[in-house]
């Protein structure tokens, strides 16, 4: 099969996004299939580059516009988008994540030009405020393009059907995985005498930092505990401010934004891992703390409930200062017991043991598996033609003045189609399948 | 099948036997709909938006002082005199029971009332004749917007998306100021500005501590009173404004807030924090 994923954010981005489609390629490529990435330009990063197993990747020239995405205009990038479709065959477009623009429009027009579209949404959204309303009529819109749809959890599906209007038997849930040998857990480097709380997010108020810097202070006193914060944001301030206050200087130390390979390092000098999100889809950054061996603490919010089985160390709480500092002193106790010789013997699981479990629960050849069966089935489902993507549109969100947008999109596809012919156009060569089939021989041979 | 399903749960790593699309009974069971929805009743309604219709009754009273001073059909001096009482008067009320500390802030804010009108008298002829080379169309259209917004933002005790108290008190000083070029004399703009700064500056304050929902009608009635000697025309393109605001507004409101608003929430809802002192101070 010839798969395009396409999304906004890509590497040299780091996040949720990025790892997901970045494994999941790799995964595709190395069953055999064509797997090209689109994603914007990033400063000097633009055209075409190969990265790891020959993975093709476009960086178009698109300016961004609003965090991190293309200024939406639907019409403007069909004549690029139509070009590298037909270049290099591509058979299923796979758009990731809603707030991309550029996903959003890739899938239009690969519709439009007779393709299919899956789509993997990342987060969970709200119904009450505008901007929720606004994106979700747009996400109504952009889905009634698509074939299918993959959720990371089930409470995303939920939210999925609700928001977009999708037939539940159309939306699929295959959650993230994690690279477990990447996060191996290493209890030497753990302090032998202070207990460390890690903290592995971005500091904004959605990851719920506010209630972090209230937790903070009520450990002032308590000088064997010591806190990593790594990552940044608009709230990191806020995190100085509390360190200052209560003279926590030496004892948490703020990292800053770190390279996802450098994770594993920081997560392994911790103790306890605690997660403050207030809203969370799947929530990787548990599985990779819970699979390093770490006890893990986390807000019981959208998908995480989901994730992580009670027997890894995992205690998930509701999102108020009290339950977080409660479920903090029972695993500090814990800790501490298990210095003294004097956990209870169901208490004590084999960090090791851990991320064996984990890396059974969620592995990415797990995770392309599940994503190829979908893409057969939507290979089997016939194409949608104009009317029927017109008639969905009107049923779903009612905003008849879309349809002419669809329609000039269209029509631009056609002039495309025969001012520059397909035939026309230079089928690119398939390396991975060249390098696969001088595999077989010299295997035969 | 030979070996009956394990049941489905709701996790990610337990339902292999289950394919993926696959929809459980039990989907969407944390939905909750109208969750803690307030219900208002007709009434309610009526008697909050008076706030709104009071505003506009107000800004249309200014313009009526604005086109006589515009006519020279009343004497500057007696619109001076006459909004000194009002104001006087609604001191009184703002302060109301006095005592001590009170007496101070008389003190304060008799200097302030002093120095404003001074500052004010003295820059009247540079603000009477700040805007006085642009066409009066113009000034009427601009004014005309500029009163819209300011009805728009101002603040009616609700807090909204729209609302700011500092953009609204803008246009309101920003629409006195482009009329007074209009007028005759500097006196003339001086008078205006006095009366924009109490409709626009003192008055929300007054009203913020003091407003009841009846005290429309004595205002609508004067409003009636005035519009009825400029135009006809005026006073029922005032009165339907009214009436669509106070009586058909609140209707259609409650109407679709009762039976037409549908509040979802489940667990994909972001939590609000709920930050409690006592836990910081420990």
């Amino acid at each position: 099969m010839n798969i395009c994923l396409v999304s906004d954010f890509f590497y040299p981005n780091h996040g949720g996004v990025e790892e997901h489609i970045y494994n999941l390629s790799q995964c595709l490529l190395s069953s055999g299939h064509k797997v090209i990435i689109i994603t914007h330009s990033y400063g000097n990063r633009k055209g075409i580059r190969y990265m790891t197993n020959g993975l093709k990747v476009y960086y178009l020239p698109i300016k961004v516009f609003y965090n991190q995405c293309i200024l939406p205009t639907m019409i403007c990038n069909i004549k690029i988008l139509r070009e590298i479709f037909i270049r290099e065959q591509i058979q299923i477009i796979h758009g990731h994540s809603a707030f991309s623009v550029l996903a959003h429009e890739a899938m239009t027009i690969g519709v439009l030009m007779g393709r299919r579209a899956i789509f993997t949404d990342h987060s969970l959204f709200g119904f009450a405020d505008l901007s929720a309303i606004l994106t979700n009529k747009f996400l109504q819109i952009s889905l009634s393009f698509c074939n299918h749809f993959i959720c990371v959890s089930h409470t995303g599906k939920e939210n999925t059907v609700l928001r977009a209007k999708m037939k539940a038997s159309k939306v699929s849930v295959i959650p993230n995985a994690v690279n477990t040998l990447q996060f191996t857990p290493n209890p030497i480097s753990r302090d032998k005498k202070m207990i460390t709380i890690v903290i592995v997010s971005r500091l904004v108020y959605r990851k719920g930092i506010d209630l972090l810097a209230s937790i903070i202070p009520y450990f002032k006193n308590r000088h064997y505990i010591n806190f990593i914060i790594a990552g940044d944001g608009p709230k990191r301030e806020l995190l100085e401010e509390v360190r200052e206050k209560n003279n926590m200087q030496d004892r948490i130390q703020m990292l800053g934004a770190l390279e996802h390979s450098e994770v594993r390092d920081v997560l392994t000098r911790g103790h306890i891992f605690l997660n403050t999100s207030l809203t969370e889809a799947f929530c990787m950054t548990i599985v990779e703390a819970c699979s390093v061996g770490l006890h893990v603490i986390s807000t019981r919010v959208g998908g995480v409930p989901e994730v992580l089985p009670e027997y890894l160390n995992v205690i998930l709480v509701q999102p108020d200062i009290k339950s977080l500092i409660n479920a903090l002193e029972e695993t500090i106790d814990r800790v501490e017991r298990f210095r003294a010789g004097k956990s209870r013997k169901d208490e004590i699981i084999c960090p090791f043991k851990i991320n064996q479990i984990v890396s059974e629960l969620y592995n990415w050849q797990d995770v392309s598996h599940r994503t190829e069966k979908i893409y057969r089935k939507v290979l089997e489902e016939p194409t949608k033609n104009l009317k029927e993507v017109m008639l969905t549109i009107v049923n779903r969100s009612g905003v008849y003045l879309f349809l002419l947008v669809v329609s000039l999109c269209y029509v631009i596809i056609k002039f495309y189609d025969w001012l520059y012919p397909a035939n026309e156009i230079e089928i690119c060569r398939n390396y991975n399948e060249m390098k696969n089939k001088n595999k077989n021989n010299y295997q035969r041979s | 099948m030979s070996q009956p399903k394990k049941p489905w749960k709701k996790n990610l790593y337990e339902n292999k036997e289950y394919e993926d699309n696959y929809t459980d009974p039990s989907f969407l069971k944390d939905l909750r709909q109208n969750y803690n929805l307030e219900r208002y009743t007709y009434k309610e309604c009526l008697l909050g938006v008076t706030k709104v219709s009071q505003e506009i009754s107000i800004v249309t009273l200014f313009l009526i002082v604005f086109y006589h001073l515009y006519q020279n059909s009343v004497q500057p001096q007696t619109i001076l005199f006459n909004s000194f009482t009002i104001t006087g008067i609604g001191y009184l009320f703002y302060i109301g029971t006095p005592n001590l500390q009170k007496a101070k802030n008389v003190i304060e804010d008799s200097k302030t009332v002093v120095t404003v009108l001074l500052f004010g008298f003295y820059f009247s002829p540079l603000l009477h004749t700040l805007t006085d080379s642009i066409s009066t169309d113009t000034i009427f259209s601009t004014t005309f917007i500029i009163l819209f917004f300011y009805l728009l933002m101002h603040d009616y005790g609700i807090d909204g998306f729209l609302v700011s108290k500092t953009i609204s008190l803008n246009c309101g000083i920003f629409s006195s100021i482009c009329l007074a070029s209009r007028l005759s004399t500097p006196f003339h703009a001086f008078v205006l500005l006095v009366v924009s700064s109490e409709v626009f500056v003192l008055k929300p304050l007054l009203f913020e501590k003091m407003f009841k929902p009846y005290m429309l009608i004595p205002i609508v009635l004067i409003t009636i009173y005035y519009l009825l000697s400029i135009s006809q025309l005026l006073l029922i393109v005032y009165l339907s404004t009214l009436f669509f605001i106070n009586i058909a507004c609140p209707y259609l409101f409650q109407r679709l807030h009762n039976h037409n608003k549908l509040i979802i929430s489940g667990p994909w809802d972001e939590f609000v924090i709920i930050s409690s002192e006592e836990d910081e101070n420990e």
